[in-house]
Order: C-alpha cells, then sequence, then structure tokens
C-alpha cells in the first residue's frame, strides 16, 4: 500500500510543481506613452457633476467638466469657461465667456450659464451649493459670451465659489440623465467599482491639451495595494499615499512623491450642553494635546502642527500673530478646568471612526492628553455612516474630524466654524458664536482686500478665545508617481483634490 | 422521496426569506443614513434640504412596513431594485459579480482538493512517519496564518519586490485570458493555503478512521490488492466528511472572500456587499444577502446528491 500512495503523492506534487512556471509568467504591465493608469482610491459613488460625492469623484468630475473658473498649477484663481470676470456694484458680477465648446460639439453660452445655475437651485435639487446659487436674485445673458449673476446679498467670493468640482457648467441640451460638460477628458466606458477609462476631448479650449491620449483609473481601495501597483508598474500615479509608505517611495529612484499639508485634523464640539458649552472647558482641551506626537503617531511624522484656523501660512489671510493661539501647555488646560468649576476634571465621550486609521490613531493619542490634564474621554469609534449620522444628531460631547477647506479662501473654512448653519458632522454642535456669524458674513460681503484680512484677523481672534472647533494637524496629502509622469502638480493647501485639473498637462514619456 | 424533496424546498425558501428579513430589519436599525452619507462625502457638511429631498426621491421617507412590502413584492417579480447611491440596476451587479465570487471560490476549492486530499492519503498510509510530519506540520504552519497576510504577502514578494505578477486586479476572461487566470490564481491561491491544510487534516484522519474499519482488514486479509483497497474501500468511505467540509467552507467562502478580495483588488461579490453596507444602500446589501443565502441553500443540495454518488447507503436509504 505504501509504495503506491508515494507514488500517486509524487504525481501530484509533480503536477503541481508543473503549475509554478504558469505563475511566474510576466505580469507587470509596460508602461505605455501616452498613456496613464491612475490608482484612485475609491470607485466613485456617482459622477454627478453637481453633487458631492467625494474626493475620488470630484477628480473624475474634474476630467470630464469644467466650471467658469477654476485654478492654475500654482493654486491661483484662473478662468476657465470664463475669459474675464468682475464685479457690477456691490451684489453683481460679469463673466465674459471664451469661445469654448462642450464635448457634444455645442458652444458653450451664457444661455448654459443661467440653466446650471437654474438646475443647481431648483426645489428637487440635491446639488452641494444649491443654498448658495438660490442666494442668485437673477441671471442676465445680453448675448451668448457674456452672463451677470446678480445676487441676493453681497458675495466676493462668487468667482472662487464658481472654481469649485461642485459647480461645473452643463449644456442644456444634454440628452435627459446625463451630463455634457466641457472637460479635457471624455469619459468613454466604466466597469462599475472596478475602472473608468477617458479619452481626450479634442474640441477643450486650451489648445494642444490634454496631453494624453488615454487616461485610465482603476480602484485600488487597500492603499498598501495601491502603492504596490505603483511599485510593479500597473499604475502611473496614485492619490492618496499612506503616510507610511512616503519614506519608501521618497527612496525609490523610479518614483516621485509630491505632497502638500492641505487636508487638516481638529476636534468639534457639542456646546448644546455641558461640560462643552463653556468656551474655558474648549480652551482647555485646545491646550490640552501635544500635538507632535499627533504628527508622529498617526501621520508618520508627515505632517505638521495646526494650534489655530486651519488658513494655510502660504495665504494671504494668514494670521502668524495666532501661530500658537492654541499652543500645548496641560498647566494652562488645569487651571482653566477649574475655573469653569472642574478642578476635579470632568468626564465626557469622544467620538471617532475605527474604519480609517487617521480618524482612530488621532483620537487615541487626544485621549491620552485629554486624560493627563483631567478630561477622562471615552472612546466611542463606530463604522463612518454611523459616525457621520450620530455627528449630524449632536449624540456626542467631542469628536474627532479630518477633511480640507472648501477653498484657500479663510470663507472656505466658514463650514467648520459658523454656527449659524444647519447641524452637521463637520462642524461643533448647538454651538453658536454670533460673532464669528457676523464676521464671515462681512468677509464674505467685502470686495476690498486690506478689510478682508482684517475683518478674517478679528475672526480669527474670536475665534481663539470661544473655540468653535480645536486645529490638531495639517496633514500630508500626497500622489506618488513614476519619473516617467511629467506636467501633474499637487495644487497647494486646500486645493490639493483640485489636482485633478492639471490631468491636462500630464504626459507620460 | 419526493415529498422529502419539497419539504427540503419549503423549508429553505422560507429560510431565505428569514435571513432577507432579518436584515433588512437589522440594517434599518443601525445608524447611519444612505441619503445623508452620500451627500455627505468628502467630509463636507451637506445642505440638509438636500438630504431631504434625497430621502424622499429614495423612498426612505417610507414608514417601514412599507419600503419591506415594496422589497418584497420587487423580489416577487425578480425585481432587486435599484442601487441608492447611482440608481444602477442591482440585478445586473450582482450578475456581474457573482461569478467573479463563484470563479474565485470555486478555483480556490479545486487547488485545495487537488492538494489536500492526495497529500492527506499520503500523509494517512504513512502516519508517524516523516512524510506525515513535514505535512502535518506545514498544515498546521498554513492554517495559523491569516489570509490577508498571505495574500500581502503575496502581493509583496511576487509583485512589489520580484515584479513577477500584477499587484491584482481583474480583467475579463474575454478580454485576455492568460492574464485573467494569472490575476484569479493569486487570491484563489491565498484562499487554498488555508483551506487546503483543512482538507489535508480531515482526509488524513478520516483515512486512518476507515482503515481501522473491519471491512478493510477484512480485504486485506483476503489478499486483495493494496491499491484497490484504497482505491475501493478506503477513498469513497474517507471523502465523505471530506466533502461535507468543503461544501462548509464553499458555503461560508460566497460572501467570505472579503479579505482577499480587498488585498487582491478582485472586484467580486463579498467586497461589493461590505461596500453597501457602509454607504447603507439597503437595496444592495439585501439583494446581495438574498442571493448569497440562495446559493448556500442550493449547495446543501449539491452536497446531499454528492453524499448519494459517493455512499450508496445514502442513495439507497
Amino acid at each position: 500500500m505504501g509504495p503506491i500512495a508515494t507514488r500517486r503523492a509524487m504525481l501530484a506534487g509533480a503536477a503541481s510543481a508543473g503549475m509554478l512556471p504558469f505563475l511566474r509568467m510576466p505580469g507587470a504591465r509596460a508602461a505605455t506613452p501616452g498613456e496613464l493608469t491612475f490608482g484612485l482610491s475609491s470607485f466613485p459613488p456617482s459622477i454627478q457633476p453637481w453633487q458631492n460625492t467625494g474626493t475620488a469623484a470630484a477628480t473624475m468630475k474634474l476630467l470630464m467638466y469644467r466650471g467658469l473658473t477654476s485654478y492654475g498649477p500654482d493654486g491661483a484663481l484662473r478662468g476657465e469657461l470664463a475669459e474675464s470676470w468682475q464685479p457690477i456694484g456691490t451684489q453683481g458680477w460679469e463673466f465674459k465667456l471664451r469661445d469654448a465648446r462642450f464635448q457634444n460639439g455645442e458652444k458653450v453660452t451664457s444661455a448654459d450659464v443661467k440653466w446650471t445655475i437654474e438646475q443647481i437651485a431648483a426645489e428637487r435639487s440635491t446639488a452641494y451649493f444649491r443654498a448658495e446659487m438660490q442666494g442668485v436674485e437673477r441671471v442676465e445673458t445680453p448675448d451668448d459670451r457674456t452672463v451677470r449673476i446678480f445676487l441676493k446679498a453681497p458675495v466676493a467670493t462668487l468667482p472662487v465659489m464658481m472654481a469649485s468640482y461642485h459647480l461645473p457648467i452643463i449644456s442644456r441640451n444634454s440628452p435627459r440623465g446625463q451630463f455634457v460638460g466641457a472637460g479635457p477628458f471624455i469619459l468613454k466606458a466604466q466597469e462599475r467599482g472596478v475602472s473608468l477609462e477617458f479619452e481626450p476631448f479634442t474640441g477643450f479650449h486650451r489648445a494642444g491639451l490634454p496631453k494624453l491620449k488615454k487616461l485610465k483609473a482603476i480602484a485600488y481601495a487597500d492603499e498598501n495595494l495601491r502603492v504596490a501597483a505603483l511599485r510593479s508598474g500597473d499604475v502611473d500615479l496614485i492619490e492618496y499615499v499612506p503616510w507610511q509608505s512616503m519614506d519608501a517611495i521618497t527612496a525609490d529612484p523610479a518614483l516621485s512623491l509630491d505632497t502638500v499639508d492641505g487636508a487638516f485634523m481638529f476636534l468639534v464640539f457639542n456646546g448644546g450642553r455641558p461640560p462643552f458649552n463653556d468656551p474655558k472647558v474648549r480652551k482647555a482641551v485646545a491646550h490640552a494635546i501635544k500635538r507632535e506626537d499627533l504628527v508622529r503617531a498617526a501621520f508618520f511624522g508627515r505632517g505638521s502642527p495646526l494650534q489655530q484656523l486651519p488658513i494655510a501660512e502660504s495665504s494671504p489671510f494668514y494670521n502668524p500673530e495666532y501661530k500658537d493661539g492654541w499652543k500645548y501647555d496641560p498647566e494652562l488646560s488645569k487651571r482653566l478646568l477649574a475655573e469653569a468649576g472642574h478642578a476635579n476634571g470632568v468626564s465626557c465621550s469622544l467620538l471617532s471612526t475605527a474604519q480609517y486609521g487617521m480618524h482612530k490613531d488621532t483620537a487615541e493619542v487626544v485621549q491620552q492628553h485629554l486624560a493627563a490634564v483631567g478630561i477622562r474621554a471615552e472612546l466611542n469609534m463606530p463604522d463612518w455612516a454611523t459616525r457621520v449620522a450620530i455627528g449630524n444628531r449632536g449624540q456626542y460631547e467631542l469628536a474627532v474630524m479630518g477633511t480640507a477647506a472648501d477653498s484657500n479662501d479663510p470663507d472656505g473654512i466658514a463650514n467648520f466654524i459658523d454656527g449659524s448653519l444647519a447641524p452637521s458632522y463637520v462642524r461643533s454642535y448647538g454651538l453658536k458664536i454670533d460673532r464669528i456669524t457676523e464676521l464671515l458674513a462681512a468677509g464674505r460681503a467685502e470686495f476690498d482686500d486690506t478689510k478682508r484680512k482684517a475683518i478674517y484677523r478679528e475672526m480669527e481672534g474670536v475665534a481663539i478665545e470661544q473655540v468653535p472647533m480645536v486645529g490638531l494637524t495639517w496633514r500630508s496629502q500626497g500622489y506618488a508617481m513614476r519619473k516617467a509622469v511629467t506636467g501633474f502638480r499637487n495644487l497647494p493647501g486646500a486645493l490639493t483634490f483640485y489636482s485633478g485639473l492639471t490631468f491636462e498637462t500630464t504626459e507620460v514619456a | 422521496m419526493l415529498a422529502f424533496v419539497a419539504r427540503r424546498l419549503v423549508i429553505s425558501v422560507g429560510l431565505v426569506w428569514a435571513v432577507a428579513s432579518l436584515v433588512f430589519l437589522v440594517i434599518h436599525l443601525i445608524p447611519g443614513d444612505p441619503a445623508e452619507l452620500l451627500l455627505s462625502q468628502g467630509g463636507i457638511a451637506p445642505d440638509p434640504a438636500a438630504v431631504e429631498e434625497l430621502r424622499e426621491r429614495l423612498g426612505l421617507n417610507l414608514p417601514l412596513w412599507q419600503q419591506y412590502v415594496s422589497y418584497l413584492g420587487g423580489l416577487l417579480q425578480g425585481d432587486f431594485g435599484l442601487a441608492l447611491q447611482d440608481d444602477h440596476p442591482i440585478v445586473d451587479e450582482i450578475a456581474l459579480r457573482l461569478p467573479r465570487t463563484l470563479e474565485l471560490v470555486g478555483m480556490a476549492g479545486l487547488i485545495s482538493v487537488v492538494f489536500g486530499v492526495p497529500l492527506g492519503v499520503a500523509a494517512a498510509l504513512r502516519a508517524g512517519g516523516a512524510l506525515d510530519r513535514v505535512f502535518s506540520a506545514a498544515a498546521g504552519l498554513a492554517l495559523s496564518i491569516p489570509v490577508f497576510v498571505v495574500g500581502t504577502l503575496t502581493v509583496l514578494v511576487l509583485a512589489q519586490q520580484l515584479k513577477l505578477v500584477p499587484a491584482g486586479g481583474y480583467v475579463p476572461f474575454a478580454r485576455d485570458p492568460a492574464r485573467h487566470m494569472l490575476l484569479l490564481m493569486m487570491p484563489a491561491g491565498t484562499i487554498a493555503v488555508g483551506l487546503g491544510a483543512v482538507v489535508f487534516r480531515v482526509m488524513r484522519s478520516s483515512v486512518l478512521e476507515v482503515l481501522e474499519r473491519e471491512h478493510v482488514r477484512a480485504a486485506q486479509a483476503r489478499g486483495v490488492a493494496p491499491a484497490t483497497i484504497i482505491r475501493r474501500h478506503v477513498l469513497r468511505n474517507a471523502l465523505t466528511p471530506v466533502v461535507t467540509v468543503v461544501a462548509l467552507h464553499l458555503g461560508s467562502l460566497l460572501g467570505g472572500t472579503v479579505l482577499v478580495e480587498f488585498v487582491f483588488n478582485w472586484p467580486g461579490l463579498s467586497g461589493y456587499l461590505v461596500r453597501s453596507v457602509e454607504a447603507r444602500d439597503y437595496p444592495e446589501v439585501m439583494g446581495i444577502v438574498l442571493v448569497i443565502s440562495a446559493l448556500f441553500v442550493l449547495l446543501n443540495f449539491l452536497v446531499d446528491l454528492l453524499y448519494a454518488v459517493i455512499d450508496p447507503r445514502v442513495r439507497h436509504g
């Protein structure tokens, strides 16, 4: 019996060994000049042009659609479908359109702009800028190339708003349920949940662009696999480079890494009930956290402390006098707690999510630092969907958040500190600070830059004392690519998620 | 026999309905609103009016019982509904992804049986010997390594370091058969490491147990050739528990390959299910769970049939 069985086992072994050469078949994709494969962090749940369905969708929208304005590689506001713009009095803006075409071959006209604004502002709209476009009193179209937008209240930031990837201009003649834009790439095919394939739009309004012959975006939800795909040559460029991989990518001579401190982590409060309805307790939290520990623990040193409002240092509205507004000072924290009547410390819940490592790690470090000054925070880390629901309903006391501002304009952080807006998980719940709301409105209505700077300086001063949020860290937001890829840029500051704009100048050698 | 089959069928349908109803209830009870979530992507505050509008459009503002009745009504007409996220027909998506998962699970099962059965027999026939010790130790090691570790190491070594294979992904067979098989072998092989070890162990102990039975000893005493004894008296009897174990594992793998799908970017049903739960896409979750439950029941039927083929007592009893 034995020898027969052994022989069979040997045969099975030989058969299995025969499969090995098959596994050794070279699989790594050879780079094709002019064709770029992009490793996305997730497959966009929807690419409806006016909805906010995440940053992966936003990048895809920048390929297909364009707005009146956009950003250059240096982050400066530039004309896109509009070649120029100017204010009309205090409540109107005039945009002059360039000679641009939609992907269906039709000209971009002022009627398309008017139609787009009407669609976004419509009663049944789910557009991200619905409320803002409902603030438009009327749109005039004196000729095909001129559009005048009159608002119910002065909005100095309208040209910045028009650069948003959630506000592209769509052809009014789009087939029902479809959206024809004027972006540099045409969506040719998509496999839901897997990939999207684009071809260049030859009628794009910037002559000679885009330079790529083909662009394929493949979703790699696993960040480690995304890096592995880049290193093995399966993809040419990846977004959301995990912080733990940045050193290895930098050391790889075949790859390059482009990072900016664009997104940030922060804390929000439930200001509708004790203990965080007291500004002294909120300030105690702000001074209790050593940000350097957070940068090291949660972001592998790839980031920087944020001890004031999240206005980038490169912004003309940055206020250096508040650089250390919420600096680490545990003794001050203890003193503030005692003054607020919590000399023996205070207990609270700390909401975060276990679904994303940066949120989880941040919460754990914050918990330790708070404990050191007497704030006993109990962690609550459900999945992201639950965390969003709990946050929107204010069913928490203290919560960790992370995101990027809408733009590099200081009005871009209004979402996080304006308590007069509807309840949302991204800002403190039930915490309305009237002076901040007034100053934000004043800054939005002011056209003079010097006066705007003064307004936002005062606003930050109020915020440092009243603490509508607690800045924790800037985090590096990175794109990594093969050296053969040129022309792609990670846009500065809050504009990092607009980097998809530079696909139009990207080349693959 | 017909009555038995009919009874089993009714129980099976009832079971699938119970599972679907339970999942419907559970996913609606846990916090998280799909409309709110869909408009909250990117960490930005959604307009409350837009959220309400979307809830109304998706039918999420209806009472729970109305949503349940509407869902069951759709199912009876073979309509799984549309995904909340992008109005995509769910049945189309399941039809696209189910074959990929079946292919992955099937290939993993095949590799496990091809390696596990002969090695298990070989080890049992040499019980206590060097071959048995080596194989048993290897099986113990394979069982103790988590599947995501095997997968990650495979990607790290074969794709990232040696650059021999792609770092995961999927290509349809019709477009590129060779690349399709290459991409399939990595996740299937990863699953097969653990599953093959299970098959090996069950096969080994089963053969050892059968070898001690009287009819085998009687055959040996009668001088029947060893190969015939193994083929006709040992293997057939020893395979029954292996079939049970493999079928149970394959059934659980239908919805449980999520880690492997994630590590290798294989766009199958498990990953789809997890993403649907994360997005609180109720119709998608219900549709996927229903299909997986139905397949599990179907698999159990097939196992019963296989028993009958392997063991005549089942066929005649």
